[in-house]
């Protein structure tokens, strides 16, 4: 009987061998699919049972961080967003039953500790591993940018031209985060069903996840390819006209407000003729412009490194190329910002660095750094060059023609305190048809000091009401810039 | 008290493994309450004081009735049943409290066993007795007035305030029965006197009694829904079979057999369609019948290697985790490290029962360790293995672990037999002095008086 129960014994060893191949299956094998199942919440209770770090801004701003819960809670923490709706755009939300957006959901595992660099030697877990994420933007600035735009819908854009770190980007309408974030789960889902409904989609970052037509603002970048392309030279003149018929067609184009306009390659630039900017854009044809608008990043999703970023576009609308070889009236209202033309207010400013930064256009982004929980660097994000759609020398000209729109033009009410020679270019995209009541987007684009960019900003108001509409960039749109300029400055003295 | 070397040696391991059975239980009682309130159980000492008292009685008992048994089988059951407990404990305070009452009967009730059965050649004299009362304690819950149903399955009886699942103990039973009855008559069984073509059946009457005994308690424990302990009583008699005849085909007519009753139950019966079609896919069935497994991988996946730590997962997400569904939050608060510390507790248990079988120079004795070892064994198999999505899952308890007063209880008992049996072999090895037990020494006292009785006559 011995020879059968020796048997047993190695049969029942067999299958608890079974078990345990099993337990390693689930527990180590398949544990990542298992965790990240759709319908595996263990992974969010545990979350919140634990600490999770803050998002801080380069000058010292929590905008938010994890705090213990109050009794009563289900969870240990509640994520709170002291800087209220300020940052929410960009920290995102983190919730319990909504998941979580932007930062808080790309840097979630810094933020629990969970990356390998912060999990080593804490196997069996227990010890606070959290690590915090520092931004590139200031508290302050964004502040200020936040207050000069009120409650005018539009968005505010502020970069380091030479490293593409953005200082401050505020939308409006934004969001609360505060509200969404709450273990209520009625009231975080009253709260995102409140905000989805609300006009101007206020979850949606106007900054850099809606597109609007540029306007004259769009010229800068008519004029960059026409000059890499020899299209044009600053010696170059244009008759003053009030309208121009492009080719296949014998609908004209006219001037802003129909007024006659032309001269120097300077004066046509800070007055925002219409016609030189058409002309050119013809003068390229469609494969030059295309690909300059390429190399100006343009149907391509911008490279910040947040979530959700769209693309501005020339070449396509609605998802589909146009055909300007047989739309030539297209191209040549595109050459000045209207049409289908559709730009990220980001991008805009992105224009503008790029102008301000001898050529470079730099990877816009808002991490500088990742820390873990004794403050020690984990990463530190470095400057990156995205594009280089111009030379040196046509950066300076276009320097040169952005300071003239400042001193003699359009762009006067964003001349800045103190002498600092800002430089600069308008819009005002003009949304209604002809014989409709006045639509537009108010724009300003530009950066400063000229001689060598600290900073540069991109500032639009939506046109949403008759107020803003019936305004120009550099009336409505200046001002704003100017204030957050003149606080830049004045904030490093 | 009977002393030799060999006896101390493995009493003074004993103890020193239930003390640490017990510390770690302690601790983890700790861990779990920290993790979940971030206190320290405000109860600890006399905690501490009445674990301690109850498992050194246990101690006291063995090295008193059982000097010469194998040392490591009551530190596993300590281990075992103090981590059921800390993760009950962790669940439900309620049943808390009604475990620790359970863990006290249960170890009385095996001092009591030690202390009632002596010799383990005593129990098979009652072969037919505990065969009757086996079949009596499995029809029990069919009775009706007393039979209760609880969750599909008819395996409870309420009488008065006392509720138990007979078919605990009708187990241990009907293994004593068989190891009887097979240990007189294997090799007529195995022999075999007739003829079928190249194969030699043996004499019906010898095989009609425990085909008869298994069909029966096959029949009703399938009834009454029971499948896991239908499945486990399946396995015990053809192990047992097999072990005594040394037959293969009694292997071989096992397996058939369990296929063709698998078949035939998958037909007949949609709680076993449903036990399938949730093992091969729970996903589809999350909403309903598949909640549970699902919820059980999630589990073990949330424990990972080391676990999310005593208190800090969330096994209250599965219903039945105090009683079927114990060893996924094992897994889930104590990881990999955890759940395979159980396993390795049930091997090493399992290790000690077949050494102890092995050694037995008796039939009765060999096939009733075997018999025990292997309930215990393939009992925690199929329900880990339920759990684990190894097998299809079919609730039973999972041995001295699982929140439950007759497994408790019956888990002692049986525990109390294996260690009767191991003593037994010490014995009969000359490792311990073969004294005369407490009831031959009444016997023989007995005996005394009535030769000077008869004398004075």
């Amino acid at each position: 009987m011995n020879k059968q129960i020796r048997k047993l014994a190695a049969a029942l060893l067999v299958l608890y061998v079974v078990l345990f191949v099993q337990l390693n299956v689930l527990q180590v094998g398949k544990k990542e699919a298992l965790d990240s199942h759709p319908l595996n919440n263990r992974q969010t209770i545990r979350d919140f049972n634990r600490p999770r770090g803050p998002i801080i801004t380069a000058d010292g701003t929590v905008v938010a961080r994890s705090v213990p819960a109050q009794g009563g809670d289900q969870f240990k923490y509640q994520r709170e967003y002291p800087t209220g709706d300020l940052f929410s755009n960009v920290s995102g939300y983190y919730t319990y039953s909504f998941g979580s957006t932007q930062l808080e959901k790309t840097k979630n595992d810094i933020l629990m500790g969970d990356t390998a660099a912060q999990t080593v030697g804490g196997v069996f877990g227990g010890s606070d591993n959290s690590g915090s994420v520092l931004l590139t933007m200031r508290a302050d600035v964004q502040q200020v940018a936040a207050d000069a735009l009120g409650t005018r819908e539009g968005s505010v854009v502020v970069q380091d031209p030479n490293t593409g770190a953005i200082l401050a980007m505020v939308s409006y309408p934004r969001f609360d985060a505060n509200l969404v974030a709450t273990h209520d789960t009625q009231a975080a889902e009253d709260a995102l069903n409140f905000y989805n409904n609300y006009p101007g989609k206020p979850l949606l970052a106007n900054a850099y996840q809606e597109n609007y037509m540029p306007g004259s603002s769009f010229k800068i970048i008519t004029t960059g390819i026409a000059f890499e392309n020899g299209v044009i030279s600053m010696d170059r003149t244009w008759p003053s006209a009030s309208e121009w018929v492009p080719p296949q067609t014998s609908d004209p184009i006219q001037n802003y407000g129909g007024k006659s306009c032309g001269g120097t390659m300077a004066e046509v630039f800070y007055r925002s003729c219409n016609i030189p900017f058409a002309q050119m854009a013809v003068e390229l044809g469609p494969e030059r412009m295309t690909a300059g608008t390429d190399a100006w990043g343009i149907d391509q999703k911008l490279p910040i490194d947040l979530p959700g970023a769209v693309a501005s576009n020339f070449k396509y609308a609605n998802g589909e190329l146009i055909d300007f070889e047989n739309n030539m009236p297209l191209l040549a209202i595109g050459g000045f910002g209207q049409a289908n033309d559709k730009m990220v207010p980001l991008h805009m400013c992105m224009v503008a660095s790029t102008v301000a930064a001898g050529g470079r256009m730099m990877s816009p982004y808002v991490v500088d750094a990742t820390l873990a929980h004794n403050g020690t660097v984990l990463e530190r994000t470095n400057p990156e060059v995205w594009k280089s759609p111009i030379t040196p020398a046509t950066a300076a000209t276009l320097n040169g023609l952005m300071v003239g729109v400042v001193n003699n033009g359009t762009g006067r009410p964003m001349q800045l305190a103190n002498g600092v020679q800002a430089a600069a270019k308008t819009g005002t995209a003009q949304l209604n048809a002809t014989g409709e009541p006045q639509r537009s987007h108010a724009w300003i684009v530009g950066f400063a000091p000229a001689e060598a960019p600290r900073y540069s900003i991109s500032v639009v108001l939506k046109g949403t009401n008759d107020e803003i509409s019936a305004g120009t960039g550099g009336k409505l749109a200046g001002p704003i810039a100017k204030q957050v300029l003149d606080y830049l400055f004045a904030s490093e003295a | 008290m009977a002393t030799s070397p060999i006896a101390t040696a493995r009493r003074n391991s004993e103890l020193g493994l239930v003390v640490m059975a017990a510390a770690i239980t302690a601790v983890a009682y700790t861990l779990a309450a920290l993790g979940q309130n971030s206190t320290i159980p405000a109860r600890i000492i006399p905690f501490l004081i009445a674990l301690l008292g109850l498992l050194l009685s246990a101690h006291v008992a063995t090295r008193m009735l059982a000097p010469g048994a194998d040392g490591t089988l009551l530190p596993l059951a300590v281990l075992l049943n103090g981590i059921g407990y800390v993760v009950i404990a962790r669940l439900s305070e309620r049943l808390a409290g009604l475990q620790t009452t359970w863990t006290f009967i249960g170890v009385i009730a095996f001092v009591l066993t030690l202390l009632v059965v002596q010799r383990p050649s005593d129990l098979a004299r009652y072969k037919w007795t505990f065969l009757f009362i086996g079949a009596g304690l499995l029809m029990l819950p069919l009775v009706p007035g007393i039979g209760t149903s609880v969750g599909g399955a008819r395996i409870w009886v309420s009488i008065g305030p006392i509720n138990f699942q007979p078919g605990e103990f009708a187990k241990i039973a009907l293994a004593l029965f068989f190891a009887g009855y097979l240990a007189d008559n294997r090799e007529l069984i195995a022999a075999g006197t007739r003829r079928i073509g190249p194969m030699r059946i043996p004499e019906m009457r010898f095989l009609l009694p425990v085909t008869l005994a298994w069909g029966f308690a096959v029949a009703v424990m399938v009834a009454e829904k029971d499948l896991g302990s239908a499945l486990l009583f399946f396995t015990l008699f053809t192990v047992m079979m097999w072990v005594a005849t040394e037959r293969a085909i009694y292997l071989i007519l096992g397996l058939v057999l369990f296929s063709a009753a698998a078949y035939t139950a998958y037909q007949l019966f949609a709680v076993v369609q449903t036990r399938v079609s949730i093992w091969i896919d729970p996903w589809s069935q999350y909403e309903g019948k598949g909640y549970q497994i699902v919820q059980a991988m999630f589990a073990f996946a949330n424990g990972g290697t080391g676990g999310t730590g005593l208190g800090l997962g969330s096994p209250t997400k599965i219903p039945a985790a105090k009683t079927d569904y114990i060893f996924a939050a094992i897994g889930e608060e104590m990881g990999l490290v955890g759940a395979t510390a159980v396993l390795i507790a049930f091997l090493l248990m399992i290790g000690a029962g077949l050494r102890i079988a092995m050694r037995s120079e008796r039939a009765f004795e060999k096939l009733l360790a075997t018999g025990l070892t292997t309930i215990i064994g393939m009992q925690a198999f199929i329900i880990i293995g339920g759990v684990v999505r190894v097998v299809p899952l079919t609730g039973i308890t999972l041995p001295f672990v699982s929140y439950g007063g007759s497994s408790l209880l019956a888990n002692w008992v049986l525990l109390a037999l294996l260690i009767r049996i191991s003593d037994s072999n010490a014995r009969r090895a000359g490792e311990v002095p073969d004294q005369l037990t407490i009831g031959e020494r009444w016997e023989a006292r007995r005996l005394r008086r009535i030769e000077r009785r008869a004398g004075a006559v």
